[in-house]
């Protein structure tokens, strides 16, 4: 799978998703003592995906901390760090065990700037391996950026390139109140260019990663190329499709989805959350509610997961989401006005 | 849900027109196709019906007063529904743009306030109850956004729009084909670029686009022929002074305003297609109106059908000569824009400064599609071919019993008016001076006089006459 818009170069460095992700930490933990990392088996295991690796050794378990199996006192502590001076990110095993924490992140985390008056802040950073295709079955595959961005508090980002998790990771550490970063799994192995030190990518900015006149795909993480994807084949068919990568689910950049729109008049949205009531039903009332409801040329279409729980069959789990067909021959129905 | 009673759009250029009266109450029933009430506009008068059967919950605009297009102005209810004390979305006035400032880009909270429903004309919604355009039953017609907002912008009637989506659905550049182009290039190059595109004739037997005008008094309705490229807009003067007591049925002719695209190879089978039509009129006796080919068309019905036809008026009518302006036919049929429509369109009447750029340019609007365009070329060509008359009507004309009067304007440069001194003698003949080739347009209280009495006539049984 390659980088986006980004042709490997000779002089241009290249790392993976999970390489950048570490580069990240590694930076922060060196230009700030007040960052803190903390997870499940994040130190001397290296993490469940071996995001940070060997954080541990560099920096010391100080630092680099091992909390227990609970996700509600981790995510408890990061809070509490948070709260009172610390920078730390917290690691999820899987996305899906969130649902232990959500107390701290929902009720504690994203409340405390309001019910304080502006007063305190919470500057914690939550990262969570997210997504299907592991074969990790129901349990550890879901895609929870939905319920994440519906809450006021929060700002929730999903890095679909190397380069974007280092800068979104560096910009939610920057960021004075909690920041939620999805990562999708399969990414974590997708190498591309990563620019060298310090940078931050603009919590709340999409990036356009293909230009198009005929439809406008709008996707997130990994569907970002699956959609790129899809759309090189029907670049063969004469349909030029305009590739979105979300990026920030919260706040969402109505900016560019619209300006988008109103040139393609043709919208479909990608995501692996489940379809219904999903980032996709969100970008749909949108456009609906927007300047560029007078220039749809045809319905909006949403492709989205399965109305079921990720299934551990390899065959079904890539049928529970979308995938380049799928995509292909959506965007292809939207150009052809068959729907 | 209410279905809205919106301000139609009636002329092409129009965009506010006099609501003139009211025809119904607060808490009357109606039947949809009922009359409702009466829009005047700088050209036209006519009545607006009830787009669905039911009570009249609301009316929200005052006789008398001037509604802009589109415009809600009254509310129908379903019989078993509630009606609430207030409209929907309270009551809606002609201003509310200015209401709310900018907010965010995403908001668009203006367009959401300020947007009226795109304006249907009510001969679209005739239209969909002869199923000639769409089969849906649908009150509007199904169209994009984006399609809507180009005929908005446009002044694009969406009812004369064929879609090219699903279910028929109007895309955006189905309008974009219509709209004239204003400041193209010049005239010369795009005779050049611009050649006829292939027709998509009609296979199926799809029936011609008919649109009626309820009476208010007894007596027959009358049935109005339009002439070759013209289409039943080019009526309204003529429906204007013939008044409102009779009920008005204008039919298409095939490859004509909203009528199929049906591939003739002679008169006789163009005529047939009005006769099927005729045919399928729920009427018993009527009178029969035609112009130029549309008299011909008409007169041919008459000889056909003769017990059904109470009167028979002709202006200008073909098949009584051979001659005919065919250079003038061709030009109108193969004009892509208004600057080369209009120095044809001078020919038709007896003053060419009568016949306005304006004129013109709501001319080649209803003219845009190329495919109905090249279907006309193809039609003139068959039925006038080397620019004489190829069917000779002088014959039936003698058969008629009925009633039988023949308008013709004395400076007629398509259609020479001594052609009428072949009519037969039952025919009475009015000869109006000022008056070209279009005096139901040119002069229509003088046509309607005779078309009148010509009514009345017809109306008596035969035996009192």
């Amino acid at each position: 799978m390659n980088a986006p818009a980004k042709q490997p170069d000779a002089d241009i460095r290249e790392l993976s998703y999970s390489e950048a992700i570490r580069e990240a930490m590694g930076l922060a933990l060196e230009r700030d003592e007040r960052v803190v990392l903390m997870g499940e088996d994040i130190g001397v295991y290296g993490g469940a995906f071996q995001v940070t690796g060997d954080l541990v050794e560099r920096f010391g378990a100080d630092r680099v901390m091992d909390t227990p199996i609970s996700e509600l006192g981790g995510a408890g502590v990061a809070v509490g760090a948070a709260l009172t001076g610390l920078r730390p990110i917290y690691e999820f095993q899987f996305s899906d065990f969130a649902a232990l924490a959500m107390e701290q992140i929902v009720n504690q985390a994203a409340k405390m700037r309001y019910m304080l008056g502006g007063e305190a802040s919470v500057p914690v950073v939550f990262r969570m391996p997210a997504g299907s295709g592991t074969g990790a079955a129901a349990q550890h595959s879901q895609s929870f950026e939905a319920w994440f961005g519906h809450v006021p508090g929060l700002k929730v980002v999903q890095p679909s390139t190397p380069e974007d998790a280092k800068g979104l990771l560096l910009a939610a550490l920057e960021d004075p109140d909690p920041v939620v970063m999805f990562e999708h799994k399969l990414l974590y192995k997708m190498k591309g260019h990563v620019p060298e030190g310090w940078y931050t990518t603009q919590i709340g900015k999409s990036a356009i990663r293909r230009h198009g006149k005929d439809v406008t795909i709008v996707a997130s993480a990994i569907m970002v190329h699956r959609a790129l994807a899809a759309a090189e084949k029907l670049a063969g068919e004469g349909i030029e499709a305009e590739i979105i990568d979300l990026r920030s689910v919260r706040p969402i950049d109505g900016e560019t989805i619209i300006g988008s729109v109103r040139k393609t008049g043709r919208l479909l949205c990608v995501y692996e959350g489940v379809r219904t009531l999903g980032i996709g039903a969100e970008i749909s009332a949108m456009i609906a509610e927007s300047e560029a409801f007078d220039f749809l040329d045809a319905p909006v279409l949403r492709l989205g997961g399965a109305e079921a729980p990720i299934p551990y069959n390899p065959d079904l789990e890539k049928a529970a989401v979308p995938q380049i067909p799928d995509i292909e021959a959506a965007a292809r129905r939207l150009a052809r006005r068959e729907v | 849900m209410p279905t809205e009673v919106i301000l139609p759009k009636v002329d092409m250029d129009m965009d506010a027109g006099l609501l003139a009266q009211w025809h119904v109450a607060i808490g009357d029933h109606v039947e949809k196709g009922a009359a409702l009430f009466d829009i005047e506009t700088d050209k036209a008068a006519m009545e607006v019906e009830a787009p669905a059967s039911g009570i009249v919950g609301h009316i929200v605009a005052e006789a008398g007063s001037r509604i802009p297009v589109g415009q809600v102005v009254a509310w129908i209810y379903a019989e078993n529904e509630k009606i609430p004390d207030l409209p929907p979305g309270g009551a809606i006035s002609g201003d509310t743009g200015a209401a709310e400032a900018d907010a965010e880009p995403q908001a668009g909270s203006r367009k959401e306030v300020a947007e009226v429903p795109q304006p249907t004309a009510p001969a679209a919604r005739d239209s969909d109850e002869a199923g000639t355009e769409n089969h849906s039953g649908d009150p509007r017609p199904r169209a994009t956004p984006a399609a809507r907002a180009a005929a908005r912008k446009s002044g694009v009637d969406l009812g004369r729009v064929a879609g090219s989506g699903p279910k028929g659905r109007i895309q955006a550049d189905d309008v974009a084909r219509l709209q004239p182009v204003a400041a193209g290039p010049s005239t010369a190059e795009a005779g050049l670029s611009e050649s006829a595109p292939p027709v998509d004739w009609a296979e199926n037997q799809r029936p011609l686009a008919m649109t009626r005008r309820k009476g208010r008094a007894k007596g027959y309705p009358v049935l109005l022929i339009h002439g070759f490229a013209a289409d039943a807009a080019g009526w309204a003067p003529l429906e204007k002074a013939l008044g409102d007591e009779r009920e008005i049925i204008r039919i298409e002719l095939p490859c004509h305003g909203r009528s199929p695209l049906v591939r003739t190879g002679s008169f006789r089978e163009f005529t047939r297609m009005a006769v099927r039509a005729f045919d399928d009129l729920d009427v018993e006796q009527l009178h029969l109106v035609g112009h130029s080919l549309g008299g011909a068309v008409a007169a041919a019905i008459a000889d056909i059908r003769p017990r059904r036809i109470a009167s028979l008026s002709l202006i200008s009518p073909a098949g009584l000569g051979p001659e005919i302006d065919g250079a003038t036919l061709h030009g109108i049929a193969r004009a892509t824009r208004t600057d080369s429509l209009a120095p044809w369109l001078k020919r038709l009447g007896a003053d060419p400064d009568a016949i306005s750029h304006d004129f013109a340019k709501a001319a080649m609007m209803a003219r845009m599609e190329p495919e109905l365009r090249a279907a006309q070329v193809e039609l003139a060509g068959i039925l006038f071919p080397d620019g004489t008359q190829s069917f000779d009507l002088s014959a039936a004309m003698a058969r008629v019993e009925a009633p039988f009067k023949i308008v013709w304007g004395r400076q007629d440069r398509i259609l020479p008016w001594r052609h009428a001194l072949r009519a037969p003698d039952v025919a009475g003949l009015h000869l109006l001076d000022k008056a070209g080739h279009i005096p139901h347009i040119e002069r229509p209280e003088a046509v309607a006089l005779p078309l009148l009495e010509n009514f009345r006539t017809g109306e008596v049984p035969a035996y009192q006459r």
